[in-house]
């Protein structure tokens, strides 16, 4: 496995290195393009229309508008292993943004992951995902955004620890991990699910969240979409299976798309996030694409509902802090306070989210529809690890149909 | 059929009640209205969200820190000490009473309209008090610290201003709160 591995690296080290050399050789060859004029872009209302529903459908804002920022005018960081990756404003302001950008250089950073100046992007833009749309749909989302407001707000630098700053070695992941399709996670072939398996992997780049990342920060294309955790909360596993063992229906699936919130689940971190700015807005054939596609054309039973008797300890810290608002039969206020009892969450086999949750809380948050959810504090104060462990293991056991397998340690480790 | 109890033993402030049968699942609310007759903290959401129902709890390691007392069931409480509205003001041995100067602060500065809500803010600002004696912040601080400090707590009268005006002069006023400086 070692000695695997270390080949990996030395592969990778060498591709890395002869691609760098020629890449930077052809990018001096065909050279990005700088200045130059501002573009205008004459396309009907209709096109501009579909274009804004598609960059809906792509999650365009969830990194190109900071939150208390300018829209589309960027600066949101996203944290990973290799240091802080910036968005970029993608108004069309001819300075800050993409305001000279033609519709050729705009697919090329959507397909190739290739700024117009030649630079290559950090696949923290989902390039790896976009890779797979038409052209006629990266030119209305091209065309949508030329006609936005300008904003003159500087992009913020993006500073990686060396090697990774060097762009060009962005060349050797492409070489290694850029696919032009990501595999199917169900199986399907009619229309619905086609358009489904657009929507969820290329457009709605789901598995840049929820499919497993290796070493170098690539998608782990043969275990798509079986979850992964690249913040604090996890993102998770959503093929047919998961989610058929957490109780999910195409019905469920669908109202959760559209609404954030379905029977005793709630969209909660960065996935209210993608409900709010993403997925409420798609029509709802869309939204039956979407499901279809997650599920497969025959969709798994959903598992049953199961109820047990988890420890006594664990009992006794719900019912005091827990209760109150939860209901000591676990099934929550209607329209202000989810219910545990087969709940998504505590249905997962990875603890992670469960505890994490008990320990910090979820804010208050609103939903489509007028809906809002008031928030939860959380019990980080209020619970020993050994608590906090006891009362996990409660609910996995009397909600969750999962093992009490939560040790102290779990819990410290995500204090 | 009876709900299954359990006995719980709480300190309120300094007198020690108890062992007392609470029905499971019970808030901590609840008992204080309904069992042991301190009916001055408020029920106002329900949900932990307005604030109005929050006691002081007395840690071991002598801090203390605000509970929802609506969302909170007695069984936390076993065992702990905790201080209730009731507990705040000073009374001697001649029934006397002298309010705490949050009290005669929220008293001055005409802070509360209805009063729904005064018992939570008075136990926030207590809280408050007591954290900064363990730990000044600068002066310039203040009204910040304030703001955080009374955040959670809603008023629907609208009265925040004069709440947060109340704590700040108490805090200003009351040496070794504050220290100069940055």
């Amino acid at each position: 496995m070692r000695v695997r591995r270390l080949l990996r690296f030395a592969a990778i080290g060498a591709a890395v290195v002869v691609l760098a050399l020629a890449g930077f050789v052809a990018a001096r060859l065909l050279g990005g393009k700088t200045g130059g004029l501002m573009q205008v872009v004459k396309a009907s209302p209709e096109v501009v229309a579909r274009g804004k529903y598609l960059a809906e459908a792509a999650d365009c804002a969830a990194c190109h508008s900071a939150p208390g920022g300018a829209p589309f005018a960027g600066g949101l960081g996203m944290a990973s292993g290799f240091g802080t990756i910036y968005a970029t404003n993608i108004t069309p302001d001819p300075d800050n943004g993409i305001g000279r950008w033609t519709a050729d250089d705009f697919w090329r950073a959507l397909h190739d992951g290739v700024r117009r100046d030649g630079q290559q992007l950090y696949p923290a833009m989902p390039y790896t995902s976009y890779r797979g749309m038409t052209r006629a749909d990266s030119d209305a989302i091209y065309a949508w955004l030329m006609q936005l407001r300008p904003m003159k707000v500087a992009n913020k630098q993006t500073a990686l620890d060396f090697p990774y700053n060097i762009r060009l070695g962005m060349l050797g992941w492409n070489l290694l991990f850029l696919t032009d399709s990501l595999p199917a996670t169900s199986q399907g072939s009619g229309s619905a699910w086609q358009r489904g398996r657009y929507l969820v992997d290329v457009l709605g780049h789901c598995g840049e969240c929820h499919t497993p990342r290796g070493l170098l920060g690539e998608m782990e294309l043969s275990r798509s979409l079986t979850g992964f955790a690249l913040g604090r909360v996890a993102a998770p596993d959503i093929t047919p299976a998961g989610l058929a063992s957490r109780g999910w229906t195409p019905a469920s699936l669908g109202t959760y798309l559209g609404r954030g919130i379905a029977g005793p689940n709630s969209a909660f971190a960065d996935m209210h996030q993608v409900v709010v700015l993403s997925t409420r807005n798609l029509a709802s054939d869309d939204i039956a694409a979407m499901t279809s596609y997650l599920l497969g054309d025959k969709p798994p039973a959903p598992t049953v509902e199961t109820v047990g008797e988890g420890n006594p300890a664990g009992r006794t810290s719900y019912v005091a802090l827990c209760a109150g608002c939860h209901g000591l039969d676990g099934k929550g206020i209607p329209n202000t306070i989810v219910a545990l009892r087969n709940n998504s969450t505590l249905r997962l086999a990875d603890p992670r989210n469960l505890i994490v949750a008990t320990l910090d809380g979820i804010g208050p948050q609103n939903f489509p529809h007028r809906m809002s959810l008031p928030g939860m504090p959380g019990f980080a104060d209020k619970l020993s690890d050994e608590q906090a462990a006891a009362l996990v293991n409660y609910l996995r056991v009397a909600w969750g149909g999962q093992k009490p397998d939560v040790t102290a340690a779990t819990v410290r480790a995500l204090r | 059929m009876s709900l299954p109890t359990r006995k719980v033993t709480i300190t309120i402030n300094g007198k020690p009640h108890g062992p007392i049968d609470v029905p499971e699942g019970m808030m901590m609310i609840d008992v204080l209205h309904e069992m042991l007759g301190l009916t001055g903290s408020r029920l106002g959401c329900g949900i932990g969200i307005c604030h109005a129902c929050v006691v002081i709890w007395d840690k071991d390691d002598k801090t203390s820190e605000e509970v929802q007392t609506c969302i909170t069931g007695a069984e936390f409480f076993d065992g702990k000490r905790i201080r209730t509205i009731e507990g705040i003001a000073a009374t001697d041995d001649k029934s006397e009473v002298t309010l705490s100067p949050v009290q005669q602060a929220f008293l001055d500065k005409f802070s509360f309209q209805c009063g729904y809500c005064t018992p939570g803010f008075v136990n926030a600002a207590t809280v408050l008090l007591e954290r900064l004696k363990r730990a000044p912040v600068a002066k310039a601080d203040v009204e910040a610290t304030v703001a955080a400090a009374l955040e959670a707590h809603i008023c629907r009268c609208t009265g925040y201003v004069r709440y947060y005006q109340a704590v700040r002069d108490v805090i200003l006023a009351t040496p070794g709160l504050t220290r100069d400086g940055v």
